[in-house]
Formats: C-alpha cells, sequence, structure tokens
C-alpha cells in the first residue's frame, strides 16, 4: 500500500507556520520566558562550557536549566544573533508540535483523516496559543512535541518487541529530557503509563474476540507477557532521564530549592482570583470545556481507560488552588513548587486527539448524521457555526490578550543603557532595573554588567532573596509591602553587592530610591533615569563562583546536541532509507485498532447538550456579575470603588463622570484641581485595599466611611474619608472634595541659591579618574552616637553634622558587637538621615538593624515581613558595643532647604502644625524628622513621618504626628570612641576642624512635649523634590 | 676553660669552612672592578676564568631576579646585566653559580636630570587659619623613571594672594616633601615645583574659611499685621569666620522662632557672600515672635522680637432658616478690605461638652460657607465653635 501525504496534516503545517510563524515577531518578546530563555542562551553563546553565571544574583549556574534550547538559539546566534536564534527555534518547535500532535492523535485514534483534524485543531487550539504567544515557554514546548513524537515509537516496542523501536523512543526521550527537565517526569506518568495501559489492551484485545470480552485477567496475562519490555524501557528512559541532564539533578542536590515559595497565579482559587482562573483555566481549556463529557467518555471507554485516569487527575490537578485536592495529592511542597498550569495545558493537548475525533464526527461522521437526523441540517449548521465562532473567538483573544492586558512595559530601547554601562567603566559596579518586567533580561543579554537582581528565581543564592516571596526586585511593587520592603534593603545597604546604578523605567520607586540616600544622574535618551549611589567600591576583580568536575561541564555542553543527532539519525534517517527503497511500508500496529465511528451514542448528545446549558448559564451568571459589580452607578459602594478605582489608574475621565454634576464643578476645573496635587499619595501610591462603610444612608444622600490602604514606595498608608454621596436619576454620584483656596501673595517670586557642580574627571580619558580630579572628600562630625534598645530592638542614634564647606553626601554604617568582640550586625542608615548636608548642616539618625542586617539572617527574619518591623529574635549574644563609620562625598544634588514650620499645636497626644514651602521648587514628599529628649535633653530616639500630601511653592500643608506613648527604651552604651568620619577617628576630627564647639549650643531651642519618656523633641525637614527643574 | 675550647673549636671549623672554596678561588675572579654605574648604561660583568667552566649568574635587584648565561671571550666569562635591571636604580647583588661561591654587589644610580616630577599635593581644600596644610610631595625621575638621588634640591614655589614663596627642599629617602600651611586669608594657593631646572605644571589648593563667628539678624516684611499670607524675611549679617574671611557659599543657618505660646517655629537658609535669606509666612493670628539664628555649635545671632497684630477683632456669622448653612463673614481686614483667599476657618460641633467634628474651610472673597449635613448632624442640639485668626464665637444649643 503506498501511503499518500495527509492533506490536512500538510494544511496544518502551512497556516500553522504562516499564522504563528508571522505572529511570533510581534508576541514572542513581551512573553514572560522567551526572554529569559534568550539571556540563557547568551551564557552558552560566549562561554559553552562553563556553567558559571556572573551577571545574575550575584552569581548563579545555569545548569538549574536543561540546556537543549538555549544551546540552540546560543549556536544559532552565531549565524544571526540571538533574537534570529529565538525566532528559529520558536518556528522548529510550532513544526514540531504540529507534527507530534498529528502523530499523536494517530496513535490514539488510528485513523488518519482525524489526526489531519486533530492537527489543524492544534494550530489554533488556545492553550498552545497561550503558551507560545503569552507564555513564551519553549522548551516546555518543544519537551512535549518531542514526547508526543515519542509516543508512537514507544507503543511499537511494547507491541513488537522491535528494537529498532526502542532505540527510536529512548533517543526522542533524552531530546525531551534535555530540552526540558519537568516534561519526561511527569509525561512518564500522564502520557506513558496510560499509553503501556493501551498497548496492553491492544493486545489482550488481541487475545480475544471483542473487547467485551477483555477481562481483568487476560490483562494480567497480557501485562506479564510484555512486562520484559515494560520494564527494560522503563529502565532504561531511567537512566536516559537522569544521565542526560546529570549535571542538573547533581547541581539540584547539592542546591536544593530552600527558597521560600513564590505565590503564582495557577496556585490560587481561580473562583476567588478571576484573572488566574480565565489565564491558567479558561483559555488553556477553552472551547474543550464544552467537549469535556465527549472527552471523559472517550477516554473512559475500555482501550483508553488508562488516558481516562490520567486526564482526569491532569483536570483536577490544573484547578490549582480552587479545591483541596492538588494540595492534598502533590503534597505542601509540590504545590509550592511546581506551576500548576502545566497540568492543565498536558491536559488539553491529551484532548486533542479526541477534539479532533469529535470535530471529524461531526463534520461528516455520525454525530453529523444523528445531529441531522434528530434536529435537522439547520439546527447542525448553526452548532456548527457557534462551536467554530467559540473556538475561533478563543484563539482570537488569547493572542491579543497581551494587547488589551499587556504583561510587559513598552519595549525600552536598550541601546542607551548599553552605551551608559560601557562607558566610564560603570560596569565595574552592579546594577538594577526597576520596572523593566522580563526586558530585563534581554539587557542583561547584551551588556557585560552584573545585576544583583535576575530573572530566574530557581537559580537565587543570597538569603536576602531567598527568604523572600519575591520573584524579582525589579517588579516588587506589584508584590506589595513584602516586595518593597526586599528592595529596601537592597537600596539601603548596597555597598555589599558592590551596587551603584539603578536604571528606572518607573517613577512609582523614585521616593523610596532617594530616602534611601541614592541621587539622580541623568536621564537617558530613552527615557529611563539613572539612579547612583556614591560610596560604592566597584566589583572585585576576582569573583567567588562554585565550580564543578570538568566532566560534569563536558557533558553538559556535548549531551544535548547528541541527543538531537541521535534521534535524527535514528528517526529522521531511517524514515530517509524507507522511501529511498520505495519499499511498501507496513502499517504501524496501531493503525489496526480502527473505531469505525458509525453509531455516536445518544446519551453522550444529551449529557453534552445538558453541559453545554450548565456552561452557557454559569457564564451568563458571570457576566451578570460582573455587570452588577462594574455598573458604577449601582449603589454608594459602587460608585465608590469606581472613583477610586479611576483615580488609582489616574482614569480621571472616568473619575470626572462619577462626579456630582450638579457640583458645578467643569471638568476642566476638576482636571486642574487634580494637576496642581502631588505628594506620595497622588502621584506615587498603588490602592491595595479599599473598604467601604456606609455610615448612613437615604433614598438620595449616603455618607460612606471609606478606609483605603495604599501601597506606596515608602509606607503602607492607611487612610479614612468620608464622602458623601448623592442618588441623581437613579444613579448615584460623588460629592467632590472643596479645594484649596489659599493664594499666595505674589504672582512672581526670585531666589537666589548656591549650585554646585562636579565634573569629575575634568580631561576626556578612558583612564581612570587622575588622583588630580579627586575631590577631598567633606569632613562630618559625629556629634553624639549611642546605642538604644526600644521596645526590644536595637538601634543606633545620633547626630552627625557636616563640618566642611561643599555639601556632602552622608553614609552611615552600624556595626554592633557584643561583649566579645563578636560583630553581630551591620547596616546603614534609611530614612533616618538627611542624607544631603548643606555645609555646617546637621542631621539626627537612627540606624536600624533589619532582617538582613543580622549575621544570621535566616533566624533574624520574622516569618510574618512587614519593613517596618525588624525585631531581630532574641540572641543569647546581646548588642553591647557599637561602631560607626560616616563617610561624606562631595554632592551637588537634592540640596533643597526651603521648607520650614510655620506653625505648630502640641497636645499631650500630637503634634499639629503646618509647613510652609518658602522656596521654588515644589516639594513632593515632606518627611519629618522627630528626635526625641529626656528632661536632661539627652537623645533618646529618633522617628520620622513621611506627609502624604505635597506642598506646592509658597504654600502651607497641614502635618499631623502622633507622638509616641508606652515606649521602653534604654540607652546601652554611649561611648563614641569607635566612631569613625572618611575612615578617620571622629575625636582627631572634631578637635582639628572644631575645637572650640559650643556643646549643645541648641538645646535652648528644643521644643517641650508632655509626655512620660520624653520631654523635649526636635523637628528637622527633609524633602524630596520629584520634578527638580 | 670551656669557653676556650668552645672558641678553639670554632676556628677550627671556621678554617675548615673556607678551606675548599679558597681552593678553587684561582680558577674565576672578578675583573670588573666598577661598583656604582648609571641607569641605562650598558653593564657587564667579566670574570676571568681559567677552567672550562661556564657558570650562570643569578643577579637579584628589589623589582626582582634573574639568571644571566656568560658570553666566553678568549677566556674571559661576560655577563651582560638585561636592561630590566640596568634601567632601575638601587643595589643589584649577583652570585655565581659555580662551585666557589663568589658574590657581590653594585649599586645603580639614576642619571641626574629631571625629566619628570611625579606630583601628589593633597587634601585640595584647607581651611584658613595657619593650623590646617596640605602636603605637596615631588619625586623627580630621570628618563628611566628612576627616582633622582637623595639630597637633590628640589624649589618648592607657591602663590597666595600678594606672596610668592620658594623654597628649597632636600629630597630624602627618595622624595621631597613639604607641608604648605594655609594662612588667615581665603582663596586660592598656586603650587609649583622645580628640580635641576625642570618645572612642574600648576597644581591648586583651596583655602576655604575656617568656622563662623557670631552675627547679627534683622528681619523685613511689608507690614506687621497677622494675616497668614505675608512673608516676612530674616537676614543675617555678614557671616564671617575669625580672621574675617566670608563663611564659604552655602553655610546652613537656622532660624528658631519661639512664638507666644511657646512653640518653636523654625525656618533655615543658606549664605551667600555671608548673607543667609530665610522667609516665613505671616501668622495667622496676632503672636510675638522671637527669633534667633544658629550654626549649630559655631555660632548664633542675638535674638531679635517681632511683634504681629490681629487683622480681625470681630467677625459675623449667619445661619440659614434650618441652621445647617453657616456663612461666616465678611472676614475684613486692618484697612476694611476683604481678607486674602486663605484664611482658615474652623467650624467645631460640640455636643454635650463632647467634640464631635471639626470641619475648616479656607476663606473665599471674604467669606467661609459650611452646610452641615442631615448624615453626620442629625436633628439634635449642638454647640457650634466658629475661628478664625485667634478670635473665637461660640453658640450654644443651636437646634439643627
Amino acid at each position: 500500500m503506498k501511503e499518500t501525504s495527509n492533506k490536512y496534516l500538510i494544511v496544518a503545517l502551512l497556516i500553522g507556520i504562516a499564522f504563528h510563524g508571522t505572529s511570533i515577531f510581534f508576541t514572542l518578546e513581551t512573553t514572560y520566558d522567551a526572554l529569559i530563555h534568550l539571556f540563557f542562551a547568551d551564557h552558552y553563546a560566549n562561554s559553552w562550557f562553563e556553567p558559571w553565571n556572573y551577571k545574575w544574583y550575584t552569581g548563579f549556574t545555569v545548569m538549574s536549566y536543561p540546556p537543549l534550547v538555549h544551546q540552540s538559539i546560543a549556536a544559532l546566534s552565531l549565524i544571526g544573533g540571538l533574537k534570529f536564534g529565538m525566532f528559529t527555534v520558536a518556528l522548529i518547535s510550532i513544526v514540531l508540535f504540529i507534527t507530534g500532535v498529528y502523530r499523536f492523535s494517530l496513535l490514539i485514534t488510528s485513523n488518519r483523516t482525524v489526526a489531519g483534524y486533530a492537527s489543524i485543531l492544534a494550530v489554533f487550539s488556545s492553550s498552545f496559543v497561550e503558551t507560545l504567544h503569552i507564555f513564551g515557554q519553549l522548551p516546555s514546548i518543544i519537551g512535549i512535541s518531542v514526547l508526543m513524537h515519542a509516543l508512537p515509537e514507544i507503543y511499537l516496542w511494547l507491541k513488537t518487541g522491535r528494537y529498532k523501536y526502542l532505540f527510536t523512543s529512548l533517543s526522542l526521550i533524552s531530546v525531551t529530557v534535555t530540552s526540558h527537565h519537568v516534561t519526561p517526569i511527569f509525561g512518564m506518568i500522564f502520557f506513558i503509563f496510560p499509553l503501556i495501559g493501551m498497548v496492553i489492551m491492544d493486545v489482550s484485545r488481541e487475545q480475544v474476540d471483542s473487547v467485551k470480552a477483555i477481562t481483568f485477567k487476560v490483562f494480567i496475562n497480557s501485562f506479564f507477557k510484555l512486562f520484559k519490555r515494560i520494564i527494560s524501557f522503563g529502565m532504561l528512559s531511567l537512566v536516559i532521564i537522569v544521565g542526560c541532564i546529570l549535571p542538573y539533578w547533581i547541581n539540584s542536590k547539592n542546591n536544593p530549592i530552600t527558597q521560600v515559595p513564590i505565590p503564582h497565579g495557577s496556585r490560587d482559587n481561580f473562583l476567588e482570583i478571576t484573572s488566574s482562573g480565565l489565564v491558567f483555566f479558561l483559555i488553556p481549556w477553552g472551547v474543550l470545556l464544552i467537549l469535556l463529557p465527549y472527552i471523559f467518555y472517550r477516554y473512559y471507554s475500555k482501550r483508553y481507560l488508562f488516558f481516562g485516569l490520567s486526564i482526569t487527575i491532569l483536570t483536577v490537578l490544573g484547578t490549582g488552588g480552587t479545591t483541596f485536592i492538588p494540595r492534598l495529592f502533590l503534597g505542601e511542597t509540590a504545590f509550592n513548587i511546581l506551576t500548576l498550569d502545566r497540568f492543565t495545558l498536558w491536559a488539553s493537548i491529551m484532548s486533542l486527539p479526541l477534539f479532533g475525533e469529535f470535530v471529524y464526527r461531526f463534520v461528516e461522521g455520525d454525530l453529523k448524521q444523528l445531529i441531522q437526523d434528530k434536529f435537522g441540517a439547520i439546527y447542525h449548521r448553526l452548532i456548527g457555526g457557534i462551536l467554530a465562532g467559540l473556538f475561533l473567538f478563543m484563539t482570537i483573544f488569547t493572542m491579543s490578550l497581551s494587547y488589551f492586558r499587556p504583561s510587559q512595559p513598552q519595549q525600552i530601547k536598550m541601546l542607551p543603557i548599553i552605551n551608559f554601562l560601557n562607558q566610564d567603566q560603570h560596569d565595574n559596579w552592579r546594577y538594577m532595573t526597576l520596572g523593566f518586567g522580563d526586558q530585563m533580561a534581554w539587557l542583561s543579554a547584551q551588556t557585560n554588567a552584573m545585576s544583583v537582581d535576575g530573572n530566574y528565581h530557581s537559580a537565587r543564592r543570597l538569603p536576602e532573596l531567598t527568604t523572600r516571596p519575591i520573584e524579582r526586585l525589579e517588579n516588587s511593587k506589584f508584590k506589595g509591602v513584602e516586595g518593597i520592603g526586599s528592595l529596601q534593603q537592597f537600596l539601603t545597604t548596597p555597598e555589599k553587592y558592590n551596587f551603584k546604578y539603578i536604571f528606572s523605567n518607573d517613577k512609582f520607586y523614585d521616593p523610596i530610591l532617594y530616602f534611601c540616600g541614592w541621587q539622580r544622574l541623568r536621564q537617558l535618551e530613552n527615557g529611563i533615569q539613572v539612579w547612583e549611589k556614591l560610596n560604592v567600591p566597584p566589583v572585585s576583580s576576582i569573583l567567588p563562583k562554585e565550580d564543578v568536575a570538568k566532566w560534569l561541564k563536558i557533558l553538559w555542553g556535548i549531551m544535548p546536541f547528541l541527543t538531537v543527532l541521535i534521534a535524527f539519525i535514528l528517526n529522521i534517517q531511517m524514515l530517509w532509507i524507507n522511501t529511498l527503497k520505495t519499499k511498501a511500508k507496513a502499517i504501524p500496529e496501531f493503525l489496526k485498532f480502527q473505531n469505525n465511528y458509525t453509531k455516536f451514542s445518544r446519551g453522550l448528545l444529551r449529557i453534552t447538550h445538558v453541559w453545554s446549558i450548565i456552561l452557557a448559564i454559569i457564564v451568563f451568571y458571570g457576566v451578570h456579575l460582573f455587570y452588577i459589580k462594574n455598573d458604577a452607578h449601582h449603589s454608594p459602594e459602587n460608585a465608590l470603588l469606581a472613583y477610586y478605582d479611576a483615580l488609582d489608574f489616574k482614569e480621571f475621565e472616568t473619575a470626572y463622570s462619577l462626579i456630582n454634576p450638579e457640583s458645578n464643578l467643569p471638568i476642566a476645573q476638576y482636571m486642574l484641581e487634580i494637576s496642581v496635587t502631588d505628594g506620595l499619595l497622588s502621584s506615587y501610591a498603588k490602592l491595595d485595599a479599599i473598604e467601604t462603610i456606609v455610615t448612613s444612608k437615604t433614598d438620595s444622600l449616603a455618607t460612606v466611611k471609606v478606609n483605603t490602604k495604599w501601597i506606596t514606595p515608602l509606607e503602607k498608608i492607611n487612610k479614612t474619608d468620608y464622602k458623601t454621596l448623592v442618588k441623581l436619576k437613579g444613579k448615584w454620584y460623588v460629592n467632590p472634595e472643596d479645594i484649596d483656596l489659599d493664594l499666595p501673595p505674589d504672582q512672581l517670586y526670585s531666589d537666589n541659591v548656591t549650585k554646585y557642580f562636579n565634573q569629575g574627571r575634568r580631561r576626556i580619558t578612558t583612564e581612570q579618574t587622575h588622583h588630580e580630579d579627586v575631590l577631598k572628600q567633606p569632613v562630618l562630625e559625629i556629634l553624639s552616637a549611642k546605642l538604644v534598645k526600644h521596645n526590644g530592638s536595637y538601634a543606633l542614634i545620633g547626630e552627625v553634622q557636616n563640618i566642611d564647606n561643599v555639601p556632602a553626601d552622608v553614609v552611615l554604617k552600624g556595626t554592633l558587637y557584643n561583649d566579645d568582640n563578636k560583630q553581630l550586625a551591620t547596616y546603614n542608615a534609611k530614612y533616618h538621615v538627611k542624607h544631603k548636608l548643606m555645609p555646617k548642616e546637621v542631621s539626627s539618625f537612627k540606624i536600624n538593624f533589619e532582617g538582613i542586617a543580622w549575621s544570621r539572617t535566616q533566624d533574624s527574619i520574622p516569618k510574618t515581613f512587614n519593613p517596618d518591623e525588624f525585631t531581630p529574635v532574641e540572641f543569647e549574644e546581646q548588642p553591647t558595643k557599637f561602631n560607626l563609620q560616616v563617610a561624606g562625598n562631595v554632592s551637588g544634588s537634592d540640596l533643597y532647604k526651603g521648607t520650614s514650620i510655620s506653625d505648630l499645636d502640641i497636645s499631650e497626644e500630637q503634634i499639629t502644625g503646618k509647613l510652609f514651602n518658602s522656596g521654588l521648587a515644589e516639594v513632593t514628599i515632606p518627611q519629618l524628622l522627630f528626635t526625641y529628649y529626656d528632661q536632661h535633653k539627652n537623645m533618646l530616639w529618633v522617628d520620622h513621618q513621611f506627609i502624604a500630601e505635597g506642598i506646592r511653592q509658597q504654600r502651607q500643608q497641614s502635618f499631623d504626628y502622633p507622638i509616641l506613648k508606652n515606649d521602653t527604651i534604654q540607652v546601652i552604651n554611649e561611648d563614641m570612641k569607635n566612631c569613625f568620619v572618611n575612615g578617620l577617628p571622629n575625636v582627631s576630627i572634631s578637635n582639628k576642624v572644631v575645637p572650640n564647639r559650643i556643646e549643645n549650643q541648641t538645646h535652648t531651642v528644643l521644643q517641650p512635649i508632655e509626655n512620660k519618656n520624653y520631654s523635649f523633641i526636635k523637628i528637622e525637614i527633609n524633602t524630596y523634590i520629584g520634578n527638580p527643574n | 676553660m670551656t669557653l676556650k675550647y668552645t672558641y678553639l673549636l670554632f676556628y677550627v671549623w671556621m678554617v675548615l669552612l673556607s678551606m675548599p672554596s679558597y681552593a678553587n678561588n684561582g680558577a674565576i675572579e672578578l675583573i670588573t672592578k666598577t661598583t656604582q654605574f648609571e641607569a641605562g648604561q650598558s653593564i657587564s660583568l667579566k670574570f676571568s676564568n681559567t677552567d672550562n667552566e661556564t657558570p650562570s649568574l643569578y643577579v637579584s635587584n628589589s623589582y626582582g631576579s634573574t639568571i644571566i648565561k656568560p658570553e666566553i671571550d678568549s677566556g674571559i666569562l661576560n655577563y651582560q646585566i638585561p636592561q630590566s635591571i640596568s634601567n632601575k636604580t638601587g643595589v643589584v647583588n649577583w652570585k655565581l653559580l659555580a662551585n666557589n661561591s663568589l658574590s657581590g654587589a653594585f649599586t645603580i644610580i639614576s642619571k641626574q636630570k629631571a625629566v619628570a616630577l611625579e606630583t601628589y599635593l593633597g587634601p585640595p581644600s584647607i581651611q584658613a587659619g595657619g593650623t590646617d596644610y596640605s602636603m605637596l610631595v615631588v619625586i623627580p625621575t630621570d628618563y628611566l623613571d628612576n627616582p633622582l638621588a637623595d639630597s637633590t634640591k628640589v624649589t618648592v614655589k607657591h602663590q597666595f594672594l600678594d606672596n610668592q614663596n620658594e623654597e628649597v627642599v632636600l629630597m630624602k629617602n627618595r622624595i621631597a616633601y613639604k607641608n604648605i600651611y594655609s594662612e588667615t586669608k581665603t582663596g586660592r594657593i598656586l603650587v609649583s615645583s622645580e628640580c635641576l631646572g625642570f618645572n612642574s605644571k600648576e597644581y591648586t589648593v583651596n583655602v576655604l574659611p575656617a568656622i563662623p563667628t557670631d552675627f547679627n539678624i534683622s528681619h523685613s516684611r511689608n507690614h506687621d499685621y497677622a494675616d497668614g499670607n505675608q512673608i516676612t524675611t530674616f537676614s543675617t549679617s555678614i557671616i564671617k569666620d575669625q580672621f574675617g574671611n566670608l563663611v564659604s557659599d552655602g553655610t546652613y543657618i537656622d532660624f528658631f522662632i519661639t512664638n507666644r505660646s511657646n512653640h518653636i517655629l523654625k525656618t533655615s537658609s543658606t549664605t551667600i557672600k555671608g548673607i543667609a535669606v530665610a522667609k516665613m509666612i505671616h501668622p495667622d493670628h496676632e503672636d510675638q515672635w522671637t527669633v534667633k539664628a544658629f550654626v549649630e555649635g559655631m555660632a548664633e545671632s542675638k535674638p531679635i522680637e517681632l511683634a504681629y497684630k490681629t487683622i480681625i477683632s470681630d467677625f459675623n456669622v449667619l445661619f440659614s432658616e434650618d441652621y445647617r448653612t453657616v456663612t461666616i463673614g465678611p472676614l475684613k481686614s486692618f484697612m476694611n478690605q476683604m481678607v486674602p483667599d486663605g484664611l482658615e476657618v474652623s467650624l467645631s460641633v460640640f455636643q454635650n461638652e463632647i467634640k464631635l467634628n471639626t470641619l475648616t474651610k479656607s476663606s473665599f472673597e471674604g467669606y467661609a460657607t459650611f452646610k452641615l449635613d442631615t448624615n453626620n448632624f442629625p436633628s439634635e442640639n449642638y454647640t457650634l465653635k466658629i475661628e478664625t485668626a485667634g478670635v473665637q464665637k461660640t453658640y450654644p444649643n443651636v437646634k439643627l
């Protein structure tokens, strides 16, 4: 029999390559994973045999991910660059997937036409579209595709026992494992085990007359008959799975993933978090959901019984945290490490043959006959139209999901950043990106500079990172308080990581950078703001690495391509030989078990109808709920939620549409009012939670207490507003707030300030900065310093003065010791200091010793994380001594000192007052530093407050500060002999520069307060200017 | 007695020790008698040799060591010292690696002609007053980058204001150095040096002012009314250090304002040409301010006092029929003009002596209007307290 080419398959391939091949150029680079694979590929392109990569996480090993896909991209990149390599591999993966589905379908259904249908459907299946165009999981796709190619070979080995098939199947398994490690492991369980069951069934079938005659006894007999083959295959594939990526397993054993699990949407309860439900359940299943009864019915027929079990487990596991079963089934650890979306992907792929079968029967088989007989031809066409429409809708919807809900920021031009890093030896320091999304991997691939952050969290090593459920520091704002808390630890102690530059694509992080002591350098031409930190030493030229044995490196470098080569020779080559010999080819064994598709079960059709109606009801109910929830004017709560939501996303026109139309507030006025408000809350806050409590409500009027929680880069803000709403023509509206009517007396203001410019190196040269061009470090003096224990946590407090004649950037580093002079903790001053001091200016400071400050980091991080709370676990060794290092560096930026305290009112509970901005720049975030003193005017504690609203020029802003109460405070050590300034003893500097210091001169102007612990208070002002002109 | 034996033993041992070397010493002898060379010269050590032996020569200086093979020329061993050694000044030790342990040393001195003056000056800025100094270190070097010999004369020249100084220092331990002390004036010291006719480039030390001394402050304002709107400006006198130098621009001055209720307000500024100008908005109620400025730990001003007169002695309150709209005003200022927009008016609502709420509004064209809605204030009796510009009015038992 001459085998004819399968037209459907060819059509599928043509359409598939045209459709996906064109669209990958618009989607792949904005997927979650593709650029990470590109980064790995860049690593192999530069050092094929050296697995250690310095660029991320202060060094990690690429042996933490199977290398085949990365090495393929790397090899192809030598021809046309990394992106050429990536797109080529993506094209190959598309071809592999379509042909894989064809072969798998042929194996399952034994019908070429059905398999052809399945391959066409596979092209548009929403799970494949999602995996490729949204997730960009190339290794996963290649893994599963090659596995599908392997399944017929495994079947033939088990069935016929010809060694040829053993070798071809094993060769394909080895390709699978080198491209993706999880696929063959779970593929064993979910694809190969049921396949073995199917082979046994087929063998049994041959021994008896009908399917019904297959009893358990017959089955067992057949099993023992095939036992040797099964075992030999199982053992050998185990050897291959372990052997081919042996370095990976060794690395996993040596560096077990000990990190805190990172939340993943696929583990959510899909009913609660509907976005996760959409992405990880609805989209991959797509139109298959309607066919679930058919799929289960068919897979639970006797021949496919084990596939039925397998797909059931896969379906249930894919539901993530919606039910308790996956957690129970997988166990707590596996549940928290695995991303469960892969189970849904496999289930949907497993469904594809039957999907093809259903469509075949629907289009030209018995189902068509049945429906037409029962309901008429029009109904059949109508249903066909609806199904096709839904199928295409899911495909288009999935393709365009990232258009409507971009998962990544706009594409960033990397060249200016790369040039910046190459200039002036900037790549001698580590950098970090903020708000780049997965594009950070593309930047890392293009530069030699190293990043503190990274994009492959399984390979992280720093305890600061592994103890936090933060995927990347880069997008920490999406992880709320924990994310920001983790980020600020890096920002506060950048010296530890030689971390000097930040590329910020997100204004959100600006305040935290400023208050952690960073300064703006300049904006690159692609709009990326560069921040730098002074006083950070460059990365040392020799860096530590974890070396592995040479044979492991060679194995890792050679094995993946070797497996491909062998698989190629064994599979394709033999095909060629067969073709050339033009020998009549024997029909594969599995084609002998054909289904004649003559009688579609009526019951099944009925069930499918009922199921479809149930689904339709669920969908309509969901849409209804969605509408009620989103109809902004439906209730006062809805109106407020919509109003706050609009403000949060800066959709001011939407917000205006919710404003009481009778309040005579024109939109122009509203926009103007919004445009003049600046500050932490209006410019840098993200709404985290909102709670509305209707305090009173009549038919047309409501007062609502709104409790809002805002995530800001600096701290969590809880705010309570009272809003009144009115009902007009059946719709609820929000009454607008009063605006500040204050008018400053003048129109035009002038002011004189001293400006500074440090030109760095004076001569343009590639050499290191010449010693003549290095400025003297400004001389600072530590006026006081003491170690205190406040409510159980330790802190260094004191005052520092710039006694030089130039403005200084101040870095304070405190170290705590116990009685045996053992170092316990070290940390830098974060928010509690004015990081920039003018000549002779004084700042109070406080150094908190947060989680990572302590030597025993793992122990000291509390279980529930709060960045403002850093009580370390009780030590056997208590800190009793301290060392304080202060470093000054000349800085000309952020020297705005125009804010004053213009009014104060002090009660026992709180300090209220007003700040007046007398300068010419708008203060975006004012910060107040409060220093507490006892009755003898001894310094006891330093506290701070950020004012949520900004201060416009020549205007006032009120503040409200609750005075600390019921503190337990204990001064542990006041000995200042270990205080150093720029490496020199503080005492000698003090004696030399200010020998006749007037001690405690400003004690006469300390503000007295009524308090049990404290008698005086000092208020200092620090200001962040968001837009310095 | 024992001691003698010990000595004797020692002598015998010494003699025995020196015998073999004596025996062979006749074979190889040093011919080159010079022990001092100039850097850059071609240096070779010649040895006479009667044996056919060709031992290597081990040569070592402070940069490193090497082994040299000889060239043999009619029985004379000629060891050419490589440039890497002959170009560097210092002592070179050598030793023949023959059976005898013939060894010696020679010195290489620099060529006494400076081609470069390696100069270090730091710190680049110092404080006026004559105690702070910057150190100049000069290392004159020859064409092979060797420091010139000790006791070479180096002239250090510096210019400050009208003075121009020259001073000769001698090189010692391969460097010449001089501490350049500041004088009492601020300015710029230009420094250069010269050695054997070769001049360095110009170096700069900035002399910055010493710590500030006490000063006076003054104020200026458009009027002395507490309108909560105008700006009062505080200025310092010209602040100088003890030597009469202006303090450097940018020096930070804190102004502390103690008001009548003993609250300490604060404004600050930085100096330009010795004068700091700080601004403060007028209070919105009658007040008395005592202002004192500080440069913390270093200098302060004498306090000054200033008073602000109230602009409003009384105001009208107008209730609507249901008492739910309260209009305050007209708020008239000192010339009976309407107060500038933005004067804060507060309305506190009490019920049974308990404060329920305080509403604040800014005045607009002389008026402020409060609306008490039925939601927050159901129909009951309340006491209303209205306050603006320090004037308070109370309306007890208002039925809303």
